[in-house]
């Protein structure tokens, strides 16, 4: 059998059964829709511009984030190999990893992770 | 492992029996850990906590409590805010399920049972990456939480979702750090080798990797976003975070996603550093001829399993209500400047103590 | 035959995805057909049988770089109703749209009328039915592709670098933080 079937399977599975439980709640529950109940929920004193600026942090986070999930992935590969390539990959990865260290104290030493 | 092997039709109904029986299993775990969520606090605050919905006279210690809430859940009318995008509101709760099926499908819960002569294994999904690929489908989580704050065009949900998401990718990278030891010593993706590289007692994740359970179970708790690092629904200034719009059965649609990963993460955990199914001091096989009895043995081994999650799943509520939430600065410092340089420096030692012992 | 069925759905259902990315107005719906897209592109790498290639592309791509891309989308703060302000580009960009879309339609014609053209698909991943191909791709990785490996590390060195130089720059509306 092909492996992905069954992922296959679980991911309709979870689509369909995550569609109708929030379709059912259309169906059993009362509907008497109004307009200020249809507002949002910020107690109150919701403005105009619901849809806020974010802080440019959030953008940093995302970039280091996918940066050092590339480095994750190079050590899993590593990992994976490691008892065959001995030392060798041990110095490798290790040159691979001063010198994203470098980038890492340069990211501590500018700020960058500083939520303040 | 070539990807067209022999016959179909049946391993699938089998793959569709088991993940079917696995899913009835989980439905069961949001109402059972409500109601422990709310009588363990309860106990530790002196309190009585919900004691009185029961059948007839019978209160089965307010047992009955969660089912009463998941009726009303159901039947609840459906408050969708005129602002809201329609489409990514109805989407975001189903892109938090479908990954946590998933990640709760490949996880291996207990060696081969025997029925009919036929070897069927406890898991349903096992693929060659292992468990890369739960690491790959629940960064997919994200998603969830990003798309329903925005969805609902409400500040404090977009706050919180923000800082849910920006939690959870900071959290990802420590998780998946902490897992390259166990790669490292079990030599293997697979968790079925990792369970198998476990049969000795010494040989358990925690004693031969205790930094990487220490950053793995504080990354189980952002990863949930599970107190003290509950802070995107920090109740006291965003209301509820991400899921505050939303009601009914998508609120409970986003309960069960986080207990099924709450579940999945506390399997992996026993899994990684406890032997997962592993007995001390008795082997499957010995425990086979003890009891004289493949699926009885397995049976037994998926027993051990669950009481080791379980633990896990009680240290989520007892924390919960032990340890006061942090601060979004602190969490943010703690995940970045002291797990991610703890864990590289983890699996470098781990590395050179092994390279040494070859 | 199966695999080729397989191959034309996923294929079809990816260049589905990647036209709505591009034809949608919202900037989060298109970043949602984005990750639908991704997905699909890692499950044509699992059909070939590349599945660690399958997991990195779910994990940096479709779990990653589409969360990068959300956050900048609300950074900007871009609601589609601000799209009447922004114009719908002039004639020129048009007809250079219209341009390199006849390009590589008169160019995949041409190659599928050309004879080295065939239906059947080739083994495109060397590794495809030895058994363990993460570890090989590892062993492939460390051992031959050595230097490409290091260099890669100056590369994320300089991504980092370069990021962090761009976002430091203060913005115009930093008192308005949150």
């Amino acid at each position: 059998m092909n492996p992905y079937l069954p992922v296959l399977f679980i991911f309709v599975f979870g689509a369909v059964f995550g569609t109708i439980m929030s379709l059912l709640a259309k169906f059993l529950g009362p509907r008497k829709a109004s307009a200020v109940k249809q507002q949002v929920f910020e107690c109150g004193v919701s403005g105009d511009d619901t849809r806020v600026r974010m802080s440019v942090k959030f953008y940093m986070t995302a970039i280091l984030f996918i940066l050092f999930d590339i480095e994750t992935i190079f050590l899993f590969l590593w990992a994976r190999t490691f008892q065959t390539l001995g030392w060798f990959g041990f110095g490798e990865i290790m040159v691979f990893m001063a010198i994203l260290l470098v980038g890492y104290i340069y990211v501590v030493k500018s700020g960058a992770l500083e939520w303040d | 492992m070539g990807l067209d092997q022999g016959p179909w039709l049946m391993p699938l109904a089998i793959s569709i029996v088991k993940f079917m029986v696995l899913f009835v299993v989980l439905l069961q775990l949001p109402p059972i850990l409500i109601w422990l969520e709310r009588r363990a606090p309860a106990l530790m605050q002196r309190r009585r906590g919900p004691n009185r919905v029961g059948l007839f006279k019978w209160r089965l210690w307010g047992l009955l409590q969660t089912l009463a809430d998941a009726i009303k859940l159901i039947f609840k009318e459906e408050s969708v805010p005129a602002s809201a995008h329609k489409l990514l509101f109805q989407l975001a709760p189903v892109l938090g399920l479908i990954p946590a099926l998933l990640v709760m499908a490949s996880i291996p819960l207990g060696p081969d049972l025997l029925i009919a002569g036929q070897r069927i294994s406890l898991n349903i999904v096992r693929l060659n990456i292992g468990f890369l690929f739960i690491l790959a489908i629940s960064s997919i989580a994200v998603y969830s939480v990003t798309l329903s704050g925005w969805a609902s065009n409400n500040k404090f949900a977009l706050l919180g979702s923000m800082r849910a998401s920006a939690q959870m990718i900071s959290y990802e990278i420590s998780l998946g750090l902490s897992l390259v030891p166990m790669v490292l010593i079990y030599g293997s993706f697979d968790l079925y080798d990792i369970v198998n590289g476990q049969v000795q007692l010494w040989a358990w994740g925690i004693f031969l990797a205790p930094l990487s359970f220490v950053l793995f179970l504080i990354c189980m708790f952002a990863e949930t976003n599970r107190a003290p690092f509950d802070l995107a629904e920090g109740e006291s200034e965003l209301v509820a975070g991400f899921h505050v719009e939303f009601g009914s059965t998508k609120f409970a649609l986003f309960y069960l996603s986080e207990y099924i990963n709450m579940f999945a993460l506390s399997l992996l955990c026993a899994i990684f550093f406890f032997g997962g199914w592993q007995i001390p001091f008795v082997s499957h096989e010995q425990l086979q001829q003890l009891l004289a009895s493949q699926n009885l043995a397995s049976l037994c081994g998926l027993a051990v399993l669950l009481i080791k999650a379980a633990f896990f799943m009680w240290l989520y509520i007892w924390v919960r209500w032990t340890i006061p939430r942090f601060r979004y600065d602190q969490l943010m410092t703690l995940g970045w400047k002291f797990m991610l340089p703890l864990g590289l420096v983890n699996v470098m030692v781990t590395a050179l103590v092994l390279t040494t012992r070859f | 035959m199966e695999t080729l069925a397989i191959f034309y759905t996923l294929a079809a259902l990816v260049i589905l995805c990647s036209l709505m990315v591009i034809t949608l107005r919202n900037a989060v719906t298109s970043a949602v057909f984005l990750i639908a897209d991704l997905f699909l592109l890692a499950a044509l790498y699992a059909q070939m049988g590349a599945d660690f290639i399958a997991g990195i592309q779910v994990l940096v791509y479709a779990g990653a770089i589409v969360v990068l891309f959300l956050f900048v989308i609300m950074l900007l703060n871009y609601t589609p109703g601000h799209r009447e302000e922004q114009g719908e580009g002039g004639h020129l960009e048009r007809a250079f749209g219209a341009g390199l879309l006849a390009l590589v339609a008169g160019l995949s014609v041409v190659l599928a009328c050309s004879s080295k053209f065939s239906l059947v698909l080739p083994h495109a991943f060397p590794f495809a039915d030895s058994g363990d191909n993460t570890y090989q791709l590892g062993v492939a990785l460390f051992e031959k592709y050595l230097w490409p490996f290091e260099l890669s590390s100056l590369l994320i060195l300089l991504a980092i670098v370069a990021s962090i130089f761009i976002a430091k720059k203060k913005p115009p509306y930093e008192g308005k933080r949150q």
